[in-house]
C-alpha cells in the first residue's frame, strides 16, 4: 500500500511539472504568457 | 544462376527506369521554366519602353508581366456556355468524383508500402507472407479504381473546358510551365504502378524484393508530386500570388505555386487522403467480412479491416491539428476569408463538420471496445467502457454546440437572446478545443487498452508503469479541461494561443503512451490469443460508418473551402459573372454532398466487384491459425 502511494505521487509530480511546462513554454514560444490570469 | 542474375538486372534496369520517368518531368520541365526567363529578354531587347513590371498581390516583389491580365467574364455563351441545367453543380460532381478516386488511388499505394516493408522486415515467414499478401490485396484494389480517376479526369477537364472555358484558358496560361509536368508525372505514375504490380510474383524474395519496395516509394513520391501540383491550382484559387494586380503573370511560377495556403492544403491533404484511404479498405474489409461463408475468409477480413481501420485513424488523430493549421493561415492571409468560413455564412457547415469528426471517432472507438470482445483477457476494460462513453458524449456535445442557432423571433424572446443562457458558453472555440482533444485523447486510451488487452506485462516496474500511465492520462485530461476553462477568463489574444498546448498535450498521449505501453509489453504474458474473425457484426458496420462518414466529411470540406471564394473564380483577381455566383444553402449543399457520396460507394462497389473476378481463391487450410498471429489470407494471387 505504501509503495503505492509513493508510485502515485511520485507520478502526479512528474506529470503535473511536464504538463506545467508544455503549458509554460509552448505559450513562451508565441510571444504570450501563460501566467497571464496571476500576473494581471 | 544466370537466370537470378537477368531479373537482377532487370529488376534494377526497371527501377532506374522508373527514377528516370520520376526525374523526366522535370527535365522536361527546364527549357519551359527557360521560355518564361527569356521571354522579358526578348522584350529588353525591343527596348526599355516596352517592358511593363508588376508587383506581385502576395508576395509584393517586382517582377517583368508575361501574362495577360484575368479575363473579364460577362454572363453569356462565350464565357459561360451550358446546358440546361447549373453548370456549378456538373463541375461539382466531375470534381468531387475525381478527387475521391484521386485520394483513394494516392492514398493506398503509401499503405501498400508500409504493409510490404513490415512484411520485408519481420522475422516470422508466416507473418511476413502474411503481410504481403495484405499489401497485395490493398494494391489489388486500387488498381481498377486507379483507371476510373483517369477517366474522371479527363471528364473534369471537358467540363471545365465546355463550361468554364475562360477561367480554365486563364488558370492553364498561369501555370503552363507546370502543366505538361503534371501530364508527364501522371504517365509516370502510372508506368510505376503497372511495373510495381505486374512484378509483384517476379519480385518476391531477397534482392529483388528490396527492388521491388523501392519501387513503391518511388510510386509514392510521385503520386505525392502529383497531388501537390494539383493542390497548387486550389492554392492559387484560393490566394493567389505571382501575380499582379490584374491577374498578370509575373514570371516567377515558384511564386505561383508556393501560394500562402499551398502547404497547410498539402498536409491536410496528405493526411485526408490516408484516412479516407484507410476508411474505404476497412470498409471493403468490412463487406467482405459479413459476406464470408468460411471462418478463414472471416478472420483474414477482420484482420483486414483491423489493419486498415489503424492506419487510416493514424492519420485522422493528427487530421485536427492539420486543419487547425489551414485555418491559422486563413486567418492570416485574410481575415475576412477565416471569419466567413467559422463566423459567417459558412459557419454552420462547420457545426456539421464537428458532427461528422465526433462520429469518426465514437465509430472508432466502438469498433475498438467491440475488438476487445475477440481476446481473451479483454474482459477486465469492459466494464470502464462506459466511463469512456460518458466522456466522449461530453467531448462530442461541446464540439457541436453552435455560437448561435437559428430561431424565430418568439423563440429568441423566449431564450433571451441569440446564445442560450447555458450551452451558449459552449459555442466557443475555448470550449470546442477542448471537446475535440478529450475526444482524441479517449480514442488514444482506447488504443492502448486495445493493444493490452489480452497481455499482462511481466516487466519488473510494471506496477510504476501502469499507475504512471493512469497519472499521465488524467493530468492530460485536466490541463486540456483546465486550458479551455482558462481560456474564458484571458483575453482573445492570450486564449488563442492556448490550443498549441493543447494540442501538445493530446500528441503527448499518443507518442509517449504509445511508447511506454509497447515497452512495457515487450515479452508480456499472453492471456490468449486474437481470435481473428470473433467479432461482432455490428463492429463491421462501425467500419462501414467510418467510411461512409469520412466520404461524406471530404465532400463538405471540399465544399467549404470552394465556397470561400464567394463570389471569384481566383480571389480578388478574377470575378465569377455566371449565374451561379452565389453561395448555396445549407440544405442544397448537404443534398448535393450525399449524392456525391451515394455516387461514389456504388461505383466504388463496381470497382470492388470487378477487382473480385479476378481472384483466385486459395485452398481452405483446416488447421487453426497459430494462436496470436494473424490469419491465413483467403485469396491468392
Amino acid at each position: 500500500m505504501g509503495q503505492t502511494i509513493v508510485y502515485v505521487i511520485v507520478s502526479l509530480v512528474v506529470c503535473l511539472a511536464y504538463f506545467t511546462a508544455v503549458d509554460h513554454f509552448l505559450m513562451d514560444s508565441q510571444g504570450l504568457d501563460f501566467w497571464y490570469l496571476l500576473r494581471k | 544462376m544466370g537466370l537470378v542474375a537477368g531479373k537482377k538486372l532487370f529488376s534494377v534496369m526497371a527501377l532506374c527506369a522508373m527514377i528516370g520517368l520520376l526525374l523526366l518531368p522535370i527535365a522536361v520541365s527546364l527549357p519551359s521554366l527557360a521560355l518564361g526567363a527569356d521571354a522579358p529578354e526578348e522584350v529588353k531587347k525591343d527596348g526599355e519602353a516596352k517592358v511593363e513590371k508588376g508587383r506581385d498581390v502576395y508576395y509584393k516583389t517586382e517582377g517583368i508581366v508575361v501574362g495577360a491580365p484575368a479575363p473579364k467574364t460577362v454572363d453569356g455563351p462565350r464565357d459561360y456556355p451550358r446546358y440546361n441545367f447549373e453548370s456549378r453543380v456538373l463541375l461539382w460532381f466531375a470534381n468531387q468524383q475525381h478527387l475521391y478516386y484521386g485520394s483513394f488511388v494516392l492514398a493506398v499505394p503509401i499503405f501498400c508500402m508500409v504493409i510490404e516493408f513490415m512484411g520485408v522486415v519481420t522475422k516470422d515467414k508466416a507473418m511476413a507472407k502474411r503481410y504481403d499478401q495484405l499489401a497485395y490485396d490493398f494494391i489489388k484494389i486500387s488498381l481498377t479504381a486507379y483507371s476510373l480517376t483517369a477517366v474522371l479526369g479527363g471528364i473534369l477537364i471537358f467540363t471545365f473546358l465546355t463550361l468554364y472555358p475562360a477561367f480554365f484558358g486563364y488558370l492553364s496560361s498561369i501555370f503552363r510551365p507546370v502543366m505538361h509536368i503534371y501530364a508527364l508525372m501522371f504517365v509516370a505514375e502510372s508506368g510505376t504502378l503497372y511495373i510495381y504490380y505486374y512484378g509483384w510474383d517476379k519480385m518476391k524474395d531477397g534482392f529483388l524484393k528490396w527492388i521491388h519496395l523501392s519501387m513503391s516509394v518511388i510510386l509514392n513520391v510521385i503520386g505525392t508530386l502529383l497531388m501537390f501540383l494539383a493542390n497548387s491550382w486550389i492554392g492559387f484559387m484560393m490566394s493567389p500570388a505571382g501575380v499582379d494586380e490584374q491577374g498578370r503573370y509575373l514570371g516567377n511560377i515558384w511564386h505561383v505555386i508556393h501560394t500562402a495556403l499551398w502547404n497547410p492544403l498539402n498536409v491536410h491533404r496528405i493526411l485526408g487522403n490516408m484516412a479516407f484511404g484507410g476508411g474505404v479498405v476497412a470498409a471493403y474489409a468490412a463487406y467482405k467480412f459479413l459476406a464470408s461463408k468460411t471462418d478463414e475468409d472471416r478472420a483474414h477480413y477482420d484482420w483486414m479491416g483491423y489493419i486498415a481501420m489503424a492506419l487510416g485513424v493514424a492519420f485522422l488523430i493528427p487530421l485536427p491539428f492539420a486543419g487547425y493549421w489551414l485555418m491559422r493561415e486563413v486567418y492570416a492571409y485574410r481575415q475576412q476569408m477565416g471569419i466567413t468560413l467559422m463566423g459567417g455564412l459558412l459557419a454552420w457547415l462547420f457545426i456539421i463538420q464537428a458532427t461528422m469528426i465526433g462520429i469518426l471517432f465514437l465509430s472508432t472507438n466502438y469498433y475498438l471496445w467491440q475488438a476487445l470482445g475477440r481476446m481473451r483477457g479483454a474482459e477486465k476494460y469492459q466494464r470502464y467502457i462506459k466511463y469512456l462513453v460518458f466522456v466522449l458524449c461530453c467531448g462530442f456535445l461541446v464540439f457541436i454546440t453552435p455560437h448561435t442557432i437559428v430561431m424565430t423571433p418568439a423563440e429568441l424572446k423566449a431564450m433571451g437572446g441569440q446564445q442560450h443562457p447555458v450551452l451558449g458558453n459552449y459555442g466557443v472555440m475555448s470550449a470546442k478545443n477542448g471537446g475535440i482533444n478529450v475526444i482524441i485523447t479517449t480514442t488514444i486510451l482506447s488504443f492502448v487498452w486495445y493493444m493490452r488487452g489480452n497481455k499482462v506485462s511481466t516487466v519488473s516496474w510494471a506496477k510504476f508503469g501502469n499507475i504512471f500511465m493512469g497519472c499521465f492520462f488524467g493530468l492530460a485530461y485536466v490541463n486540456i479541461i483546465g486550458l479551455a476553462i482558462y481560456g474564458y477568463y484571458i483575453p482573445a489574444n492570450v486564449r488563442v494561443g492556448l490550443s498549441v498546448p493543447q494540442v501538445a498535450t493530446t500528441l503527448s498521449c499518443l507518442f509517449f503512451m504509445f511508447a511506454l505501453n509497447s515497452v512495457m509489453m515487450k515479452g508480456a504474458k499472453q492471456m490468449g490469443a486474437i481470435e481473428w474473425g470473433k467479432i461482432s457484426a455490428r463492429s463491421q458496420y462501425a467500419l462501414i460508418m467510418l467510411a461512409t462518414a469520412f466520404t461524406w466529411m471530404m465532400g463538405l470540406m471540399g465544399y467549404i473551402r470552394s465556397s470561400v471564394r464567394l463570389f471569384w473564380h481566383v480571389n480578388e483577381i478574377m470575378r465569377d459573372n455566371s449565374p451561379w455566383a452565389y453561395t448555396h444553402t445549407v440544405g442544397f449543399a448537404a443534398n448535393m454532398i450525399s449524392f456525391n457520396v451515394l455516387f461514389f460507394w456504388i461505383s466504388i462497389l463496381f470497382v470492388f466487384w470487378l477487382g473480385s473476378l479476378g481472384i483466385k481463391k486459395a485452398p481452405v487450410e483446416a488447421k487453426a491459425g497459430v494462436p496470436g498471429g494473424a490469419p491465413q489470407p483467403a485469396g491468392g494471387h
